[in-house]
């Protein structure tokens, strides 16, 4: 019944055509063009594939850029060295690295950050220029470098070279209007290791000159110092000037200022004098014979000092206490320091301070030298030889002189020990005495003298020793005579073995020795009404003076040693 | 403390993003190598014209393709990306490159100290006996 119900359905809705149209079923159906689709799809495949080659190709390609082509040169090979030498972080996309002394103990504001960059194909493979003089006298030369992939990018502020040029002058009328000027730079593409070696170099150079500047400004010695423009003066001594200046030579400011011929050539504290364009003043040139490395050097050394004593800095204890504090100071009990102790800890000297001594001393020491191998010069006889002693620090050097006459040095070596310090120098003659001197070289002068006119009578004394003659009277200061100008006369008076002859020598500083002889019995012995024993004709007779010039003999102890072999021989 | 906390954070958040790029990446290569693969097979029953079905195939392959290679280079490019933080990052290796430096200079800066101490006793010696010649002979006078 069901099924007839359904049947009736179907055929009304057929009937109807309303819904539903019954066609007739096709006898063939149309084939498929299989064939045109498979095509197509290989087509599509194969551009596909093409796709994909061509991607895997750049990759292959970059990939032996890597490997075969740049081998030394892989950014990141190049970054990894760069990270293993500078502090480096990358902020945002960019790599930024940091050359500041901070994390060493600097306090300089400039923050000295570079940026790392990929070198682009066409920029990467800079050979480093150089030229020599572009960097300080005391700094290496660069080398050429293969090419790098890595670009760096430091401040304009710290590019080109820096360095500070140190030196002693004489007093100048125009030492204000000086200008110092460095040498020219060339190089700017380097390999990025000399790169930001130079920009650090910069840094470094810039925080010292400002900390100077900054010590000669706060301090007020006698005479001020002059901080002008570039350069620092600063007086050692009168007339003597010890000039700090800063020589930051840019790619582009530097080449304009020098004009030619304003780089010296000249040797000593000499000033070109040629004529800079834009001030007027004097130009000093600055070449390697002037420029002080031993002082600069020093100026190094003591900026990483003050870094290095900034940044140990011990832990505050307690721990709100002030930062700072040396542990010497917390110690108590019988180890604990004094109070004396306490405020000499408490002061310490500025940079600027410390290079001024070193300077002096530095001068002085070069002075003393002068003076020393003048006098060497000067006088054949006795010797002058110095021998100055390796041990010494920047504040204190000492020589031992000795003075010796030539053929005789057996007989007597005068030794005295100079110590030289900043401004004075110390004596300590061989007898024990112990002189202070000033700065003044005629001084030194003037004991060098002295020592030797010493010398000449303790050498006389000594050799009639060993040629069998007495020593009647000596006297290392004499009251006797014209008065000295300088120091006092020595003397020694000598009799022959027989006692028949006396000498008499006498050594002045400033005239030299002259020798007097006389002889007994005296030719002039007449009796007379008031004298007229013979045996008073046994005193010595009238001293003559011997004319040592017109004397054989090669110096003064040989002339003495002819003298006293004569008279012996004539006794 | 805030700040190592926030920079740890940090860090986290930035690992986690390469570990995503990864799987991303390698999931969109995986994924329209197998819809290209799919695509390959030759499909009877279809209701939209077959010149379409063809354009749209090709279409499809290509962009599909280009993905691919696109999440290649993604790849190379995390790969750098990775290598970079790595070289930033590794403080281990950047304390042991300065303590070789380090042990580096101190053994230049005692060999150096050695050789000067050898050469100024050397000259030392010299120049006592040349400065006694010399102060003692007729040079000096010639200077």
């Amino acid at each position: 019944m069901t099924e007839v119900c359904v049947l009736h359905d179907l055929l009304q809705i057929v009937k109807e055509k309303r819904y539903m149209v019954l066609d007739a079923v096709q006898g063939v159906h149309p084939e498929p063009k299989q064939y045109l689709q498979f095509l197509a799809l290989k087509k599509s495949l194969n551009n596909a594939a093409n796709i994909l080659l061509n991607g895997a190709d750049r990759l292959r390609s970059a990939q032996t850029d890597v490997t075969r082509g740049r081998q030394n040169s892989d950014f990141h090979i190049e970054l990894l060295r760069l990270r293993q030498n500078w502090r480096l972080k990358k902020v945002g996309n960019i790599i930024l690295g940091d050359l500041s002394y901070r994390t060493a103990g600097s306090s300089f504001k400039h923050t000295g950050i570079f940026e790392v960059t990929k070198a682009d194909e066409g920029q990467a493979g800079p050979n480093a220029l150089s030229v020599p003089g572009n960097m300080s006298p005391m700094s290496p030369i660069q080398q050429n470098r293969p090419t790098s992939s890595l670009k760096v990018t430091v401040p304009a502020e710290l590019e080109g070279s820096a360095y500070i040029f140190v030196c002693i002058r004489k007093d100048e009328e125009n030492i204000c209007n000086t200008r110092v000027q460095g040498l020219p730079f060339v190089a700017r593409d380097g390999h990025w290791q000399q790169k930001l070696e130079c920009a650090q170099n910069v840094l470094f150079c810039k925080e010292l000159f400002s900390q100077l500047a900054r010590e000669a400004v706060s301090l007020q010695p006698p005479i001020p110092h002059l901080v002008v423009g570039n350069q620092i003066t600063s007086t050692i001594f009168p007339g003597i000037h010890l000039l700090i200046a800063l020589c930051h030579s840019d790619t582009d400011g530097q080449k304009k200022k020098i004009g030619p011929g304003s780089i010296s050539t000249g040797s000593g504290t000499s000033i070109t004098g040629a004529v800079g364009g834009a001030s007027g003043g004097t130009t000093i040139g600055l070449s390697k014979t002037n420029h002080d490395e031993v002082l600069e050097h020093s100026l190094h050394q003591l900026l990483h000092r003050t870094f290095l004593s900034s940044a140990n800095q011990p832990l505050p204890q307690p721990v709100y206490g002030p930062v700072g504090v040396p542990k010497k100071r917390r110690i108590a009990g019988p180890e604990g320091v004094d109070r004396n102790q306490l405020l000499q800890a408490t002061k310490s000297e500025t940079i600027l301070e410390q290079i001024i001594r070193q300077a002096q001393h530095n001068f002085l020491r070069l002075r003393t030298m002068y003076v020393i191998d003048q006098l060497a010069l000067e006088l054949k006889d006795p010797l002058i030889i110095s021998h100055w002693n390796l041990f010494n620090s920047p504040t204190q050097s000492c020589v031992r002189i000795n003075i010796v006459t030539q053929g005789y040095d057996s007989v007597l070596r005068t030794t005295l020990v100079i110590q030289v310090f900043e401004k004075t120098l110390k004596c300590i003659c061989c007898d024990g005495k112990v002189m202070t001197l000033s700065f003044e070289p005629q001084e030194l002068r003037n004991l060098l003298f002295c020592q030797i006119s010493q010398h000449n009578v303790a050498s006389v004394q000594c050799f009639a020793r060993y040629m069998g003659w007495t020593v009647l009277t000596s006297e290392n200061s004499l009251g006797v005579g014209s008065v000295e100008p300088l120091g006092n006369s020595s003397a020694v008076v000598l009799a022959s073995p027989t006692g028949n002859k006396t000498l008499a020598v006498r050594s002045s500083p400033t005239k030299g020795v002259t020798v007097f002889v006389s002889s007994s019995p005296r030719n002039d012995f007449y009796p007379s009404a008031v004298v007229n024993d013979r045996r008073w004709e046994n005193l010595g007779g009238a001293w003559h003076e011997v004319r040592l010039e017109r004397m054989e003999g090669r110096n003064f102890l040989n002339k003495i040693e002819l003298l006293m072999a004569s008279l012996t021989a004539q006794a | 403390m805030s700040l190592t906390a926030k920079q740890m954070q940090g860090r986290e958040a930035l690992l986690k993003s390469y570990n995503k790029r990864l799987k991303d990446d390698v999931k969109s290569i995986l994924d329209n190598f197998m819809e290209i693969v799919k695509l390959a097979q030759v499909d009877d029953e279809t209701q939209v014209s077959r010149l379409t079905q063809i354009e749209e195939i090709n279409f499809q392959m290509n962009v599909r393709a280009s993905n691919m290679v696109r999440a290649a280079e993604s790849l190379m490019k995390l790969v750098a990306d990775v290598k970079q933080y790595l070289i930033l990052n590794d403080f281990p290796s950047v304390n042991e490159a300065i303590t070789q430096n380090s042990e580096l200079f101190r053994t230049k800066s005692i060999e150096a100290d050695k050789k000067l101490l050898a050469l100024r006793d050397d000259m030392a010696a010299d120049l006592f006996e040349l400065e006694e010649d010399y102060y003692s002979s007729i040079y000096k006078d010639n200077k």
